[in-house]
């Protein structure tokens, strides 16, 4: 089911109302029936590979927290559940793409070898097994007791808002709130529906409008001039963001309906002066995730230079890879982390000047602030491309066609909603919609909440652009 | 409670106000680019036209050795010179269409006649679920019955049936082999899958004993197109009716424009029992509309020649000159009882 969609609008409030009629015992189960039901909508069987490592981790879990005493049992256990729950997500994600790329390898060789995996990848897999993951760890490390109750702890892995593009939750956070019992708040479902009409805004309005022109261009760059190539670029920038910033804030308003409180996954990260603060601010669940179990168990950044960027490079090829298995993704990941290496290299050489005046504090943020933007964005055709033919047609047009006449026409409206959401973004600086309301009179809220409804329905895109992150 | 009462009423009120708004100040924009079939609509009422054709592809489709290109519209409407006529033509259209099509044009408008093009093609699950339907349920979504800030809630939120080629297929193939064909004599195939296996199987020969592609294929897409039996849940049948409600609502005379099909092609590829079920579908259209008050149909079913058929390689309505005056003329024959 679509956050976006019909259906959505009518599930939603019936699995809140009866949230609230339903006794605290029986919540869970709600819950839990209605997280199926949102998962099968898309691919009913899929939820059989979402059983596995649930039942996998679920025992993994309680085993471990069995034999606390024996270290070496413990730890075989923690393997059997991670590597279980990474074939899964191997097999499904990785398979093809290692299939395809040994094919080609043998054919270079002069080696006749004709297989061919097509696998659909489930609908989030990704998210689920990481958060997954992060339970059996934060179990290992005895930083979280074993969920005992199975259903709760499916619940912990299928809870809808957050079931197929994140935030990917820790136990610490989620399942300690499944367990809770939510008063109704009047708060709560304010707050929540400020959200959702914010996320809905972001996603319908501005990413789904721009996201028409990102596919004009990149579909046949050769035929724009250099300036269309870098404002499809410009516009793919706010695209991404504004339809994963979009679907997260969806589901940070649906689970706070509830009385939920899940992670805020963005923080106006085209405000970031590094790549290292972007990706502070980008995607914070999944880069909190590489930090706590891949980046400090490394090391992290108390070691040596070399050993240090050595780290960074795992983390962000990773991280490469998590998104997509095409090479595309692990240059981008690499991309990401070379960049974050020679911004630290450079930092230790030079040394930020203190006692800046305020004009030049602002000029000099400011510089830094659009080299990231131009970094990232340019990075992010890496991203968007479909094939590495594709992204050499985008950079041999944007250098050589500064001479095509032919303009792309972009409607005026939609630079009315990209600034609109520009300056909202810029507005929520280290704040969220919600909050940020609070601080409001009433009548500017409602203000706020009369233009973003209306242009909800009457400006959004009617064409169907499904979440972008969907397909990790 | 009462706070949160008292916030969805005043959100109510908003949304009553965000309707006027953009129905006032966006909605005609987002008709002209969503739906810009309304414009017809519009069209024959600025035009004053007091008849009306609707049609699809086969009202404008010609041959490049016809003399008059003209359509089978105009055709009609040289029979009544002193008439405002206009016509709402949209290829690949249906009965639904031609319903909000119609609905659309404004109340005030002289229209008096109406003639509705009746394709018993657009009958078949073929048709129905066509690859071009996902297209046209998003077009028509803005012109139904609701308040025009609904419509439009129900574009952005997708709330009309989006099915992919494959998932048509399906449901095509579910129709094919589960709806029972019924004969009063004996037949052996009770699915239209059957009876396209067996002729697909038997295919058509050439003199020689070889096999002739082009025919086999063209005697399979016969019975692929035309092997359904019309009955009272067919969602076109619900269509038809709902125009009759309408032009009963308005006062028009309703005219049903029953199209020529390649009966006789039917009958050489396929066989009698093909020809059998098109006889008794249109059978059950002339009975079903043809004795309503003001409402005429029009039966054209075998009114062209089969070399009058423009296109030889697939079933359709696209005739020469000969064949689209000739409906034409049936048609304006049966309108000049109006007046």
């Amino acid at each position: 089911m679509l956050f976006n969609s019909i259906e959505y609008v009518i599930f939603l409030p019936i699995v809140v109302m009866l949230f609230y009629l339903l006794p605290h015992r029986f919540r869970w189960m709600m819950l839990l029936v209605a997280s199926c039901v949102f998962y099968m909508w898309f691919v009913p069987k899929y939820i059989l590979i979402l059983l596995i490592t649930i039942i996998v981790d679920y025992s993994a879990g309680i085993l471990m927290e069995k034999h606390a005493d024996n270290h070496k049992l413990k730890k075989r256990f923690l393997v059997i559940s991670i590597v279980s729950t990474c074939l899964v997500l191997f097999i499904f994600k990785y398979l093809g793409f290692v299939n395809d790329n040994l094919v080609a390898l043998c054919q270079s060789l002069g080696i006749n070898l004709d297989t061919a995996v097509n696998l659909i990848l489930p609908i989030g897999l990704s998210f689920h097994t990481f958060q997954s993951m992060s339970y059996v760890i934060e179990v290992y490390r005895s930083n979280q007791k074993a969920e005992r109750n199975f259903g709760i702890y499916s619940l912990y892995v299928m809870f809808f808002p957050q079931l197929v593009t994140g935030p990917i939750e820790r136990p610490g956070n989620l399942l300690r709130q499944l367990h809770e019992e939510k008063k109704f708040e009047y708060d709560n479902i304010s707050k929540g529906f400020r959200l959702i009409i914010f996320g809905l805004f972001i996603k319908m309005v501005v990413a789904d409008n721009v996201g028409a022109y990102v596919d004009m261009i990149y579909a046949e760059p050769s035929k724009y001039c250099s300036w269309d190539i870098i404002l499809g670029m410009f516009f793919y920038s706010f695209q991404i963001y504004g339809d994963f910033f979009g679907y997260s804030t969806i589901a940070l308003g649906s689970a706070k309906l509830m009385g939920f409180n899940i992670t805020d996954n963005f923080n106006t990260p085209y405000l970031s002066k590094s790549i290292a603060e972007f990706w502070h601010r980008w995607h914070i669940s999944l880069s909190t995730w590489f930090r706590d179990y891949v980046y400090f168990p490394l090391g992290g950044s108390r070691v040596k230079f070399g050993r240090w960027a050595f780290n960074i490079m795992v983390v962000f090829i990773l991280s490469g890879i998590w998104h997509g298995a095409a090479w595309n993704f692990l240059i981008w990941g690499a991309a990401h982390g070379l960049l974050h290496i020679i911004e630290k290299a450079i930092l230790n050489h030079l040394p930020e000047k203190e006692n800046r005046g305020k004009i030049e504090k602002i000029v000099v943020d400011a510089f830094k602030i659009a080299k990231t933007f131009i970094l990232v964005t340019l990075f992010w055709s890496l991203f968007r491309a479909t094939s590495f033919a594709n992204i050499s047609d985008l950079f041999t047009s944007l250098v050589n066609n500064f001479g095509v006449t032919e303009h792309l026409h972009v409607e005026n409206s939609i630079w009315v909603y990209l600034g609109l959401f520009i300056l909202l973004d810029v507005l929520l600086f280290n704040s969220r919609f919600d909050r940020w309301c609070d601080n409001r009179s009433g009548v500017v809220r409602w203000t706020i909440y009369f233009v973003l409804i209306f242009m909800i329905i009457a400006c959004s895109s009617v064409n169907n652009f499904p979440f972008i992150y969907f397909q990790f | 409670m009462k706070k949160m009462i008292f916030k969805f009423a005043l959100l109510a009120v908003l949304l009553v106000l965000m309707n006027w708004i953009y129905a006032k100040f966006f909605f005609k924009a987002d008709l002209m680019r969503h739906s810009d079939e309304v414009e017809l609509a519009w069209k024959v009422a600025a035009d004053s036209c007091v008849m009306v054709y609707t049609g699809e592809s086969s009202n404008h489709t010609f041959s490049w050795s016809d003399n008059d290109r003209r359509k089978i519209s105009d055709f009609v409407f040289d029979h009544f010179p002193d008439m405002r006529c206009g016509d709402m033509t949209k290829d690949a259209s249906h009965a639904e269409v031609y319903y909000y099509l119609l609905k659309n044009i404004p109340e005030n408008a002289p229209v008096e006649t109406v003639i509705v093009t009746m394709n018993l093609r657009s009958f078949g699950y073929n048709w129905i679920e066509s690859n071009l339907e996902t297209a046209i349920q998003k077009q028509l979504v803005l012109l139904k019955d609701n308040p025009p800030l609904v419509n439009r809630f129900k574009l952005a939120f997708k709330d009309y049936e989006i099915l992919t080629n494959y998932e048509r297929a399906v449901r095509r193939t579910y129709h094919r082999n589960h709806d029972t064909l019924v004969f009063p004599y004996d037949f052996p195939y009770h699915t239209n899958y059957e009876w396209d296996y067996a002729t697909n199987r038997k295919g058509i020969m050439n003199a020689d004993g070889t096999r002739n592609k082009e025919l086999s294929i063209m005697a399979v897409t016969y019975v692929q197109c035309y092997a359904f039996q019309i009955h009272d849940d067919n969602p076109r049948v619900k269509d038809f009716d709902n125009i009759v409600k309408l032009a009963k609502q308005r006062g028009w005379h309703l005219v049903f424009n029953l199209l020529a099909e390649n009966v006789e092609q039917a009958q050489e590829l396929v066989g009698d029992d093909l020809v059998f079920l098109m006889h008794q579908n249109r059978d059950f259209l002339v009975e079903r509309y043809g004795n309503l008050d003001d409402v005429t149909v029009v039966d054209n079913l075998e009114a062209v020649d089969s070399q009058c058929f423009i296109d030889k390689n697939f079933t359709s309505e696209h005739y020469c000159e000969a064949g689209r005056r000739s409906i034409g003329d049936n048609v304006a024959e049966a309108v000049k009882k109006y007046y």
